[in-house]
């Protein structure tokens, strides 16, 4: 949820990597994390 | 293989770190400037915050958040132009990883060609669901066997390619599908996508017995709605027999909620959102109809309307959670998000260019024919050779898949000159082709996804993030930039 901050940052910048596994189209996805098989 | 396009972009890969000169560069520039020379290319972006704007990097995905009043301040110079400069050779190796350096891993298995729905806006043509062929069961078993002999050659040791079957309606061959789900098991992650209406006990339970991901349709929380675009040959509408397996599936934890927005369902989306948040559902997708077909096209709504429903739809799944703690992820929202803040980290590959369709998945037919993907299945031109007759090396550099695998926003008007274009990817191809005459065109939708990007800036400016994605999204990424 909604964190709370003191005061509004000047500059919000971020960003993550990982290794790339994008497989899907958009009918469907396999993004359930309970599943068994990796 | 595209060159890069952003020419300060090369910095950290191949030039001089101190001085920030691209090496072998004949324009003596530093990169020193925003916008000019080698600078960094920063574009900036009204996202309708009230604080913030966004200033973008289109080549590389790079994105951060200025206070308005700050941004005249920003891009004059200074740390973060700095910081971002010794990245972007970096970042720029990553988007062009994710959008030319990928192998297939999975499949969209149409197991039979034929449906016993008839909904207004399928892509696949009329007289291949009325008549289409099953696939038999043995030569379903046979080209498993050929599809897990590729994927050795493309899918790393200890990840598994995925094959989704999908449809027309896969369990009108069930009998196969099912043989070859408990045959190859090991070998596969398995899914099926399924309208749900023959989705009895004894399929749920062997489906959840093998672990199989199951997502099923339903476009509104009241037949009265929901009947209006999903109904069988006769016009009779399916909403009574879809609830009937949400039911039975309630607790499993693999299964979703598609839903296609048509000018039939928008204004009642919100509704939708709170009753698959009601019932559990653990993750949807909310897509937008795709207009492949002309028939789809009677009730695709406008851009604006679209995008005005849609966004209250999201507004209302983060109400849902603040109210009970619970949350209904919608899946392709999610996935823009993932776009900007972990761009390799995406799943669907719809909303990047060359889309994921011949190149990350590809389709296969009920005759073993082969295409780019599901929604050219019915196109002639984009069939690219035979799963039983061709080596699928060869199928995946056919003229067929190249005029969708090189189909780049590079190449498409307005998306040349748009920062967001590696966020939205100009889907879709099918659509470009074959509603607005080429795959250098756009396709159905633009300001929808204009709209949808700037929400998911909203979201980030207001530091919402966490509550449109899934526990623990982040788990396994690293940070490659952190700035304010």
């Amino acid at each position: 949820m909604k964190k709370t901050t003191e005061k509004k940052k000047d500059v919000i910048a971020y960003r993550k990597s990982c290794k790339a596994k994008g497989t899907g189209l958009s009918h469907y996805i396999l993004m359930d994390k309970k599943a068994k098989k990796s | 293989m595209t060159a890069r396009t952003n020419p300060g972009a090369a910095a950290e890969a191949s030039g001089d770190e101190k001085s920030g000169q691209p090496a072998g560069r004949a324009a003596p520039s530093r990169g020193r400037f925003v916008g000019t020379g080698n600078g960094p290319k920063l574009q900036p972006i009204d996202i309708g915050h009230p604080d913030y704007v966004a200033i973008i990097d289109p080549d590389t995905a790079f994105w951060a958040l200025v206070r308005r009043e700050k941004l005249a301040d920003i891009l004059s110079g200074g740390d973060l132009t700095r910081v971002y400069y010794k990245k972007a050779g970096k970042f720029a190796d990553e988007i062009n990883l994710l959008r030319f350096g990928l192998k297939p891993s999975a499949v969209y298995f149409n197991p039979t060609g034929r449906c016993n729905l008839n909904c207004s806006y399928c892509y696949i043509p009329e007289e291949i669901r009325r008549a289409g062929p099953h696939m038999p069961h043995e030569r379903l078993i046979e080209a498993l066997g050929i599809l897990k002999d590729y994927f050795r050659t493309t899918v790393p040791k200890g990840s598994l390619p995925q094959i989704i079957f999908h449809g027309a309606e896969p369990l009108l061959n069930r009998e196969a599908v099912f043989a070859g789900i408990a045959a190859y098991s090991a070998d596969f992650r398995f899914g099926v996508q399924t309208n749900a209406t023959l989705l009895d006990d004894a399929a749920i339970a062997f489906l959840r017995d093998h672990d199989v991901s199951i997502g099923i349709s339903l476009d509104a929380a009241t037949p009265a709605v929901a009947d209006r675009t999903r109904m069988t040959w006769e016009g009779l509408g399916v909403y009574d027999r879809v609830i009937d397996a949400m039911d039975r599936l309630r607790g499993y934890p693999a299964w979703s909620v598609i839903s296609t927005m048509s000018s039939e369902n928008l204004r009642h989306l919100p509704k939708l959102a709170a009753f698959l948040h009601a019932r559990e559902v653990p993750t949807c997708l909310i897509n937008i109809l795709r207009c492949t077909l002309p028939a789809s096209r009677r009730v695709k709504p406008d851009d604006a309307t679209a995008a005005k429903y849609f966004l209250k739809t999201l507004d209302h799944t983060r109400e849902l959670y603040e109210q009970t703690g619970r949350k209904l992820v919608v899946g392709n929202f999610a996935n823009i998000l993932l776009a900007i803040v972990a761009p390799a980290a995406r799943r669907l590959m719809c909303d990047i260019s060359p889309c994921g369709g011949g190149r990350c998945f590809f389709a296969v037919g009920p005759d073993g024919d082969m295409f780019p993907c599901s929604e050219f299945i019915g196109l002639e031109k984009f069939r690219g050779g035979n799963l039983f007759r061709d080596q699928i090396p060869d199928v995946l550099q056919s003229e067929p898949f190249r005029l969708v695998t090189g189909r780049k926003v590079e190449d498409v008007e307005p998306c040349n000159r748009c920062a967001i274009r590696h966020y939205c990817g100009s889907p879709c191809p099918a659509e470009a082709h074959e509603m607005n005459g080429g795959m250098h065109a756009t396709g159905a939708f633009c300001e929808f996804y204009e709209e949808q990007v700037r929400y998911a800036f909203r979201v980030i400016a207001d530091e919402r993030l966490d509550d449109y994605l899934w526990d623990d999204w982040d788990a396994g990424m690293r940070d490659t930039f952190q700035f304010g």
